[in-house]
Parts: C-alpha cells; sequence; structure tokens
C-alpha cells in the first residue's frame, strides 16, 4: 500500500497558485521540472490556469483515485482540505505547513484536529512540517527548494528517511556533487501518523533500496523501532544518525546505574544490540550507508593497503591499526608466496609488504594483478586500494579493474583528487563502487563493514 | 499514578538467589543474637528502605573478625540507626569488583548496564547497555564494549572470570524480563568477581507499584 505513496500514479496540489512566493507554485513547479509522468491535478479556488494547466476548485470535483495529495496552505486552512480528502479517500497527504505542536500549545490542539479528522480513515498523513517526498524513480519532488539553486540526486540504493527536512535536502544537494543516488527520500516533520517504523517495513521489501539511512531526533518508539529495524538490518542494513546525544535525560537517577544512563548511552546500547550502525554526521550517514549498500561485509580484520603514493600507506596504516584516532583493525601480513609474487608485478623500488606501494610507477595493470594476488592470500581479510589517476601509467580502465575485484573480498577505494578525481569518483559511484575522496573517509567505511561482519557473525553463531 | 518502593536488600537478594545469582550469607535482624551461624569476617550494614545509600551515613561496617568486635559494632549501629533493621552477612574474598544495574528508559524501556565498580566507573562513564532481555552474544559485546576490558583477559595476572560475568549478565536480564513492568532501577554494586564465581555483594531495587 506505500506504492501509492512511493509509485503514485496521481498527485494533487492543494492550493496551486500563481504567485511565484506561494508554496503551492514551489510544488507544482517542481513536480512539472522533476518530470512527473502520472497525472497532476491543481486545486485552485478561483480555477485559475496555472502553467497552462486546468485547475479544480476541490479536490471533490476530480473524478479520479488520488494517490497523493499535498496540502500547501497554511497551518489554520490544512483541518477543512484534509477533510476533503478524507472524503475523497485520498491515500497519502503530505501537508507542508508548519505552525503545529512545533510552535506550542495552539499549534497542538491543531495538530490533535488533524488526528482526529484522519483516525478511522484510511487517508494517511506524512508529516505536518515537512518538505514531504523526493522520489527520483517516480520524478516527484515536493520539496520546496528551487531547481536553479539546488541539486537533487539522480537514482540510486539508498533509501533515506529524515526527521528533518533541510538537513535531507542539502544532504542531497551536497551528494549529489558525486553522483550519489537515492531510491527515496522522505521527511516526517512532526510524525504524527507515518512513521520510520512503517518505512522501515516497506524498504526492507524495496528491491531498489539496498540500505537505509534515517536522520533521527528522537524515536518515535524506540522499542518498537528495536524490534523491527533488529530483524530488518539482518538483511538490509540500517545506518542512524541520531541527534540530540547531549540533551539531558529527563530519568530520575537515584542508583547509580541511572546516574550513568544518559540518553545516548542507552541509545547506543540499543542500536549495537540491533547491528545498526551509528553515524555522526551527513557525511558519514551516507558514507556508511553508500559502503554497506554496495559492498559484502567484513569477515575478520586483516587488511591490506594498495597505493602507488607511498605517504598515502603510512597515513592509511595508522588510521587502520590504531584505536587513537583510527579504528582499531590491523594490517595484514602477507604470506610468502604473495610477496614472491608481487615481486614480480612491482618495481623493485616499490614495497611488497603492506601497504603495497606500486610507486609512481603504478600502471593499471599492476593494480589489477596485485589485486589477484592480495584477493588469493588468506591472510588478508579485506582491501583499501587508493586508486590514484594522477600519474601516466594510470588511466580510466582502472575503474574497470576495480569493478571487476568487487566480486572478491571486501574493497573499499580511496579516490583522492579534484580535477580527474572527481571525475573517477563518479565513474566509480556509477558502477556502485564504494569509492572515498579522503583517506579518513575511506577507512572508516571499511571498519563499518568489520562492525556488520562481526555483528552477522555473532548473531549467526548463537 | 503509579508509586516506588524501595525493596529491603535482604528481599531483593531472596529474588536474586531465585534466579541461581550468588549473594553471601547472612541474617536479617533488629537486635543481635546470641549465637550467628555465619563465618567471620562478617560484614554489618543498616538496612532500611529509606536509607538509600548506607555508606555515605557510615551504615556498613566491613571487616568484623569476632563476637566481641561485632556485638561492639552493633551497639554503636543500633545507637545511630535506633529503628531500623540490620544485616549480617559473611564477607566476601576479594575480587574485580562490577556493578550490573537495571534501568527504564523512557523510549526504549528496560536496559541493563555493565561496568567495573568503583568510583573509576562514574569517572570515565566506561559503562555499556542493552535492552532486556539480552542473549549471550549481546552479553560477551557488553564486556568487550568497555574499555576496561582487558581486565577480563588476564591483565597483570588478575584472574576475573568473563564466562560468569556473562552468566550474571544473562540472568540479570532474565530477572528484569520477568518484571518487566514493575522493575524502575536496580543496581548490583558491587559484585565481586572472581576465579570461579560471581558474588552480588549489595544490591538495591526500586519497583513501580502501580
Amino acid at each position: 500500500m506505500y506504492e501509492h505513496l512511493l509509485h503514485p500514479e496521481s498527485i494533487a496540489i492543494i492550493g496551486a497558485s500563481k504567485d511565484e512566493r506561494k508554496i503551492g507554485n514551489v510544488v507544482l513547479k517542481n513536480l512539472l521540472y522533476y518530470g512527473y509522468r502520472g497525472k497532476i491535478y491543481p486545486i485552485n479556488p478561483k480555477n485559475e490556469v496555472i502553467f497552462n494547466m486546468k485547475t479544480y476548485s476541490s479536490i471533490k470535483e476530480i473524478n479520479d483515485e488520488i494517490d497523493l495529495a499535498v496540502i500547501t496552505l497554511p497551518a489554520q486552512l490544512v483541518p477543512d482540505s484534509l477533510e476533503e480528502c478524507v472524503e475523497k479517500n485520498v491515500k497519502y497527504v503530505i501537508v507542508i505547513a508548519g505552525g503545529f505542536s512545533e510552535t506550542g500549545k495552539k499549534g497542538a490542539e491543531l495538530e490533535k484536529k488533524i488526528l482526529d479528522i484522519i483516525k478511522n480513515s484510511r487517508t494517511r498523513v506524512i508529516g505536518p512540517n515537512t518538505v514531504g517526498v523526493y522520489l527520483p524513480r517516480s520524478n516527484v519532488s515536493t520539496a520546496l527548494t528551487l531547481p536553479d539553486r539546488t541539486a537533487l540526486p539522480g537514482e540510486g540504493n539508498l533509501a533515506f528517511i529524515s526527521q528533518s527536512g533541510a538537513l535531507g535536502l542539502l544532504t542531497m544537494d551536497t551528494i549529489s556533487e558525486y553522483g550519489v543516488g537515492v531510491s527515496a527520500f522522505i521527511n516526517l516533520g512532526n510524525r504524527i501518523d507515518l512513521s520510520e517504523i512503517e518505512l522501515l517495513d516497506y524498504f526492507e521489501k524495496d528491491e531498489n533500496t539496498k540500505s537505509i539511512v534515517l536522520y533521527i531526533e528522537n524515536f518515535k518508539n524506540g522499542k518498537e523501532f528495536f524490534n523491527i529495524g533488529k530483524k530488518i538490518n539482518l538483511k538490509k542494513p540500517i545506518v542512524v544518525l541520531k541527534a540530540g546525544r547531549t540533551a539531558a535525560g529527563e530519568k530520575a537517577a537515584s542508583l547509580h546505574t541511572g546516574a550513568l544512563a544518559t540518553n545516548d548511552n542507552v541509545v547506543d546500547g540499543a542500536m549495537k544490540q540491533a547491528g545498526i550502525i551509528r553515524a555522526y554526521s551527513e557525511t558519514e550517514l551516507i558514507d556508511y550507508g553508500r559502503v554497506l549498500g554496495y559492498q559484502k561485509p567484513l569477515f575478520g580484520n586483516r587488511i591490506a593497503i594498495i597505493t602507488t603514493a607511498g605517504g598515502l600507506g603510512v597515513i592509511t596504516a595508522d588510521y587502520v591499526s590504531s584505536d587513537v584516532n583510527g579504528v582499531g583493525l590491523s594490517l595484514a601480513k602477507f604470506s610468502e608466496n604473495t610477496k614472491k609474487e608481487l615481486r614480480n608485478v612491482i618495481v623493485p623500488f616499490g614495497s611488497v609488504e603492506n601497504p603495497v606501494d606500486l610507486t609512481a610507477d603504478g600502471s593499471t595493470e599492476q593494480y589489477d594483478k596485485v589485486l589477484e594476488i592480495l584477493n588469493n592470500d588468506e591472510n588478508v581479510d579485506g582491501i583499501i586500494v587508493y586508486a590514484l589517476f594522477q600519474t601516466a601509467k594510470v588511466d580510466e580502465s582502472l575503474i574497470d579493474v576495480l569493478e571487476r575485484h568487487m566480486n572478491g573480498k571486501p574493497m573499499v577505494v580511496g579516490i583522492l583528487g579534484s580535477l580527474f578525481g572527481k571525475k573517477m569518483l563518479i565513474e566509480a559511484e556509477k558502477r556502485k563502487i564504494p569509492a572515498y575522496p579522503s583517506m579518513e573517509r575511506t577507512v572508516k567505511a571499511m571498519k563499518v563493514l568489520y562492525i556488520r561482519g562481526k555483528y552477522l557473525k555473532g548473531r549467526n553463531e548463537k | 499514578m503509579s508509586e516506588k518502593k524501595v525493596i529491603e536488600e535482604m528481599d531483593v537478594k531472596k529474588m536474586l538467589k531465585e534466579y541461581g545469582i550468588k549473594v553471601p550469607n547472612g541474617i536479617l535482624v533488629t537486635e543481635l543474637p546470641d549465637s550467628i551461624g555465619l563465618d567471620y569476617p562478617l560484614v554489618l550494614k543498616v538496612s532500611d528502605p529509606n536509607i538509600l545509600h548506607k555508606s555515605d551515613v557510615g551504615g556498613v561496617v566491613l571487616n568484623i573478625k569476632n563476637y566481641e568486635e561485632l556485638n561492639i559494632k552493633f551497639m554503636e549501629m543500633k545507637n545511630k540507626f535506633p529503628n531500623s533493621k540490620f544485616l549480617i552477612e559473611s564477607m566476601e574474598k576479594p575480587g574485580i569488583e562490577i556493578i550490573i544495574g537495571l534501568i527504564r528508559d523512557a523510549t526504549f524501556g528496560l536496559s541493563i548496564m555493565f561496568g567495573l565498580g568503583g568510583i573509576f566507573t562514574e569517572l570515565y562513564r566506561d559503562v555499556s547497555f542493552r535492552l532486556v532481555p539480552i542473549d549471550d552474544f549481546d552479553a560477551r559485546e557488553m564486556i568487550e564494549e568497555i574499555k576496561a576490558k582487558k581486565i577480563f583477559e588476564g591483565f597483570r595476572g588478575i584472574r576475573a572470570n568473563k564466562e560468569v560475568v556473562i552468566d550474571l549478565l544473562l540472568k540479570v536480564s532474565s530477572f528484569g524480563k520477568d518484571h518487566y513492568d514493575t522493575i524502575d532501577q536496580l543496581d548490583l554494586n558491587p559484585v565481586i568477581v572472581r576465579e570461579n564465581d560471581a558474588v552480588v555483594v549489595d544490591a538495591k531495587l526500586i519497583m513501580i507499584i502501580p
């Protein structure tokens, strides 16, 4: 049934307007701009023609089933139009306006009124106080951002659920730079009806979604989120950016356990127990979602590093193995046979020890052979590759090589640089190779694969 | 509105015993009996639901070696707390001190906590949490998560058995699960962990009376 929300065949814009400064104008413009192919029904009481489209004075006038209605009117006008939506049996209604419970008592009463209206109906509400949804596969955006100032990502495999609209849109704008896509974006807003818990259920079954990332300020029902998240996470990885970590706990703390139980360390324990990865910034949220969606879990902590730049190898070795300013994994010790084989591939002044240094003489062919050799060494669990395109013997076909080795051991790629590097990052992203523009992000992505592997192994051994 | 009630230590320990959790041998008295029937050295504690933090008010005497000493300490204690009951227990042989607790979280429900005992736990907040109930994997992870985990891996020849801690965590979890809706907070602090066993030396329980 969530299909009607995530692949709507018909959308009504309640409050569609000619006035460019009105939300009803921007939302309609965005629907047209992103090329929505379903039926659009602008609702405008004065029946004005907007963008050459026929308008309807009321949703009840439309002689069609409505999958999704977007109410763009101010808060005080929402109850009346929502009532019409319920009468019309609209399946989903996005209520964009702010001015509800987030503003105080009066707004909370209005919110209660909305809840009463949809009670016992089949109409579901998203929001209020939301930018709604962005669905690249259906070409739907109900966002309030201006298309010429905001990039939105293309189709991808991340389902993005956010309690905050702005944080979600800004993050999507940022990741668009590297061609990262989403399967869907849903902004929960004040979340009076539709919540993250139901959406987890939906995205578990959604074939286009490989991982689920959430920005959450407070859980609607922590215990239920935990129960469902724990189950789903075994099949589809979930990453949570939970804000409000430092908020004072409201618990009465008369015993030691109480004093030690800040809100956040109970959250932390619950997430770990469910195997849900925690992110602490929007960058980590997407980085971790991508690596978990694109790459298999890592079932051991011995990491091999391949680089053409010695400095990157040394710094990464520190990051990989140190507990302080590092991720506490370990560096693989290669077998004698591996070293012998590497010696045949790499120039004499290169390194056949871990980190493997191909030097500036390194070529695409060498990367291929080294990857092959390391994939065959049973002392190696995962491989970090720096694909550095700045030297002469490395060319674009290195991306093909990396893509081929996606079948091998868990591999995370670092592609540094701006001129050509960025182009190659985008190319890697197209092929769902987890690649990152910095050493730190590359190593942390590998660590996340390890955490997931350790969790899955531990759960399955039970 | 529900009320909260502090359960007497002896009763908490009786409940824990039913879950196979080891507690010291002890007796609850108002007057000092002629015969104690416990192995020395002993510990004398005030047992009063109104006194939650006994040592803060001088309500605990450790290492009482014989009946004479007990007699003196008992009189002193009785003067200090004329209307309270007293718990006399055999003193446990030392080991590593840990804390295990249960706490009700507003969104996540009953949670279990693990950490090393003593003031450093509070100072460094080196504790781990899980939601009740936990399984063997969760218990192992809880121990692995704290920074002081090395103490269970033979650090400086210290012999504290990780497996008995895992076993105890699982038992406390079962206790929590069976009283899921009525436990407000539980503190087992300290629990003494030795080479082959773990004993709950002090237990505080606050329950919700519906």
